[in-house]
């Protein structure tokens, strides 16, 4: 970070040369990418797998009808051996490890239907979900940081007030009050989804806000620093306005902690999607996750958790390629 | 039925905290002009939205498992034998009669003639058979419905209406345990498919069926067009009135009464103490009170282990806490006190007010006779140095938020006479697993069944014993061999007073014996706008129907 302040990335790009051989470090980097993702995955399914068996209870219990069944010993016996789970822990944890190569992620105890049929169901939703939020939030953070940048020393405290109570609310309060406020007293907006471009305003609002906070308030702080930097007072002196001063100079600076932050922002769209999820009805991955858990339906939950970290190694692939194209200085690394 | 999951509520805090504000916004937003339809002429088609706050069924077959999510929903599309009448009397519906032998060991059921499923093929005596036969089938995991016929050793086809039943023992609760949508009739064609296609679409004889069901979305329900046989009392015969049903999931209170608020959906359940008491002020929305049938809502007493194996100090901790004033600041009188071990609705329920009569001084006296005579510098009994201390596990998914608020004021007012009453807030698996280890005193688990047999269950001692998966029901742990007996002989009877008298005799034991706190019948309050007419058909289990059911718009 310390670097970042006191030099002007655009200005190394003129001096960065050697274009012919970037092909090198991008094959390098997209093969240790992709070590890093199949490690990942490993290490989710292998912890997972642990923690389930540290969790007492009975999978075939979850099986038969769930938390309070009252399945007989035979009924018991006989999904203990359709599920495999009479077999030793070692067999079953490298069945596990064999079917995840092959792309099969079993079967669900509480619906009895494919995990992937499930997931390919549920995906989209969330996924529209968390797409749309990331963009109001790096929409309204980049409105922050530049209304903070432009509009003096007032305007940044009035920003940082903003981003800071946007910031420190709950998904949970948040999507309440909206609910609250929109659907019960002035109807304006439909409280869960219903098809319609309106049924999506409050979860997207409800999930973006907060993070847009955080956003915000790093953009902001790399924005103010950069504007104070040399390299904005000798652009100043080449006669820059002080608008170009942020939007061509400044701003890229205010992107890089950003999207560095990106691996965060997707955990904290996914932990706020099961709470956006329940608050506003709608279909997706969170609400599957919530009800895998309280089922104990492990397969489910394996699966949701292995698409999340899969999200996340993607997540932190894209980000880097980000960084790269805004920032030339680790064009090279 | 023990399990009444509703979904975990991530956001149940947002909800208690904005309980006011509720209040406030339910008063602002009733401004439409409501209860316009002076006409009661049915109007044909619409299509009903429905909103549920239970957790989405697993599986839309009743017979897999076996809760009141799916009876919810399976009453739209299952019919069952027999089911309750408006006085709550048990009457025929698929079936036409039934006749018990003189031993009580053999019964023979008449069927309807000409009642045909939606799949096209008859209702007759060996589909019933059929039915029986997938409930007692350990492939088809059923916990509801498999023990109401638990007692059918076999089935023989007579004609085509007429089946006899031969049963291992009497059983005087077999025609209230055939009125519940849990061991309702389905299609013998369509329970032959794959376990996953018939919990897809369980095909029945009812007024509607299953099109469509999108996940953690929505089940679409269509007018089943040949419908000829209501339940006797209906308002007309016929096709339903509904051209088609939404049933929408919506697990958090809030959000489901801002959706019936707006219009995105005319008609709601699981409606909370605060929003009940919002709606009353809107006028483009009614309610419908209807508590579920089998056991009241009740804080069971594990009599099984100290300090509650004494009856003193049982009885010490149901004069103590105060029950009254929670009802009225966390329920806003929307729940009425029980002093029964069952539900207002079930006609052989027994009531004692006496025995649940607070009285503080007669706790203390009561502890002081038990001898927890000392006080810790907490203020909480001691007995040889121990604390008097309560473990009360409670189950997030059975208890809504102001019944948590309810035990917390519990926890209040039994710390006056010197209890220490430890709350243990837990998800239904783990709260299932401490039952099972016995790591507890105090317990409320709702029950619902028709009828009063569910009095064997909840206290008989042979319900002490775990199932595999360390379920069991009784869980005040009563062992009482003159209540088995009673309990046994009333399940034996075939005379309806003598019935009536045991188990009034057995409410009576478990009363005196301070085994259990009731507090209020299970609450189940539906909410719904005016636009909707002639809402207040129930099943047995006091889920709605909707073949009467019409929209004004």
């Amino acid at each position: 970070m310390a670097g970042q302040t006191t030099s002007d990335p655009t200005q190394t790009r003129r001096s960065s040369r050697g274009a012919p051989t970037a092909w090198r470090p991008v094959g390098v980097w997209l093969a240790r990418r992709a070590a890093s993702a199949v490690f990942v995955l490993w290490a989710v399914a292998t912890l997972i797998f642990v923690a389930i068996r540290l969790i007492p209870g009975d999978p075939a219990e979850a099986i038969m009808g769930g938390p309070g069944s009252q399945a007989s010993a035979e009924a018991l016996e006989s999904a203990r051996v359709d599920y495999g789970l009479d077999r030793p822990v070692g067999v079953q944890y490298l069945t596990l490890l064999g079917h995840l190569a092959t792309g099969n992620l079993g079967t669900s105890y509480s619906l009895k239907i494919p995990v992937s049929e499930v997931l390919a169901a549920q995906l989209p939703g969330t996924l529209g979900l968390a797409v749309g939020a990331w963009i109001l939030a790096w929409v309204v953070a980049l409105g922050l940081a530049l209304y903070s940048g432009l509009g003096g020393r007032g305007a940044s405290a009035v920003g940082s007030a903003l981003e800071i109570a946007a910031a420190s609310v709950p998904h949970f309060w948040l999507g309440s009050v909206l609910v609250l406020l929109f659907s019960s007293a002035w109807r304006w907006l439909p409280p869960v989804s219903n098809g319609t471009v309106a049924g999506l305003v409050m979860p997207i609002v409800t999930l973006a806000l907060p993070l847009a906070g955080f956003l915000g308030q790093v953009m902001r702080e790399s924005m103010v620093t950069a504007l104070n930097s040399p390299f904005a007072l000798s652009a100043r002196a080449r006669g820059e306005s002080e608008a170009g001063v942020v939007l061509r100079h400044a701003l890229r600076h205010a992107a890089l902690p950003g999207v560095a932050l990106s691996g965060w922002a997707l955990g904290s769209l996914v932990s706020g999607a099961v709470v956006v999820e329940s608050i506003f009805a709608r279909p997706g991955l969170g609400r599957t996750l919530l009800e895998a858990v309280t089922l104990r339906d492990v397969p489910l939950v394996t699966g949701v958790a292995l698409v999340s970290a899969l999200a996340y190694v993607v997540v932190m692939a894209l980000s880097d390629l980000a960084e790269r194209l805004i920032d030339p200085r680790i064009r090279g690394r | 039925m023990p399990v009444v999951p509703r979904p975990a509520r991530p956001a149940s805090l947002a909800a208690s905290l904005l309980a006011s504000l509720l209040v406030l916004t339910g008063c602002a937003g009733s401004g439409g002009p409501g209860g316009s339809a002076s006409d009661d002429t049915p109007v044909e088609g619409g299509t009903l939205v429905y909103a549920s706050g239970d957790a989405e069924p697993t599986c839309l077959d009743p017979h897999v498992g076996g809760n009141y999510p799916q009876a919810l929903l399976a009453g739209q599309y299952l019919e069952t034998l027999y089911t309750k009448d408006e006085e709550g009397k048990i009457v025929p519906w698929l079936a036409s009669g039934a006749e018990a032998s003189e031993d009580g060991l053999t019964w023979t059921l008449t069927l309807r003639e000409g009642i045909e499923f939606t799949d096209g093929t008859a209702l007759d005596a060996a589909t019933v058979k059929a039915n029986i036969e997938h409930l007692q089938d350990p492939d088809t995991a059923s916990s509801t419905g498999y023990l109401a016929v638990a007692k059918i050793k076999s089935m023989d086809v007579v004609d085509d209406s007429t089946l006899t039943l031969n049963l291992s023992a009497p059983d005087s609760a077999l025609l209230e345990s055939f009125s519940m949508p849990w061991v309702a009739i389905e299609s013998a064609q369509a329970l032959e498919r794959s376990q996953a296609d018939n919990c897809a679409a369980p095909v029945g004889t009812g007024p509607f069926t299953v099109s469509k069901w999108t996940k953690q979305d929505s089940v679409e329900l269509t007018r089943n067009e040949d419908y000829t046989v209501p339940v006797d009392g209906a308002d007309h015969a016929g096709p339903a009135h509904l051209e088609a049903i939404t049933w929408k999931f919506i697990p958090e209170a809030a959000t489901r009464y801002a959706a019936l608020q707006s219009g995105t959906v005319d008609m709601i359940d699981n409606a909370q103490p605060d929003t009940i008491k919002a709606a009353e002020d809107a006028e483009d929305i009614d309610h419908l009170d209807a508590p579920r049938p089998g056991a009241s809502n009740r804080i069971e007493l594990n009599s099984s282990k100290a300090p509650f194996d004494d009856a003193k100090v049982r009885e010490a901790f149901i004069r103590a806490v105060d029950v009254q004033d929670g009802l009225s600041s966390l329920f806003f009188d929307t729940a009425e006190r029980s002093y029964s071990a069952l539900s207002s609705v079930e006609p052989m329920g027994y009531s004692d007010e006496s025995a649940f009569e607070r009285d503080p001084e007669q706790a203390n006296r009561l502890l002081d006779e038990a001898g927890w005579t000392d006080r810790d510098s907490q203020g909480y009994r001691t007995q040889d140095g121990k604390r008097l201390s309560l473990t009360f596990p409670v189950s997030t998914n059975q208890s809504v938020p102001a019944e948590q608020s309810l035990f917390q004021q519990f926890q209040a007012t039994a710390k006056e006479v010197g209890f220490e009453v430890k709350l243990d807030l837990l998800d239904l698996s783990s709260w299932y697993d401490v039952l099972g280890e016995n790591h507890y005193d105090l317990v409320s688990a709702p029950y619902t069944k028709v009828g009063p047999d569910v009095l064997s269950i909840l206290f008989h001692s042979s319900n002490t014993v775990p199932a595999p998966s360390g379920y069991f029901a009784n869980h005040a742990q009563v062992k009482d061999k003159k209540l088995d007996a009673l309990l046994e002989e009333a399940s034996a009877t075939t005379d309806a007073d003598e019935r009536q008298a045991k188990y009034t005799e057995a409410q009576k034991i478990v009363l005196e014996g301070h085994y259990l706190l009731p507090l209020y019948d299970q609450q189940n309050h539906f909410l719904y706008s005016t636009d909707l007419h002639d809402v207040g058909a129930m099943t047995a289990v006091a889920s709605p129907t909707f073949h009467d059911a019409w929209l004004a718009k």
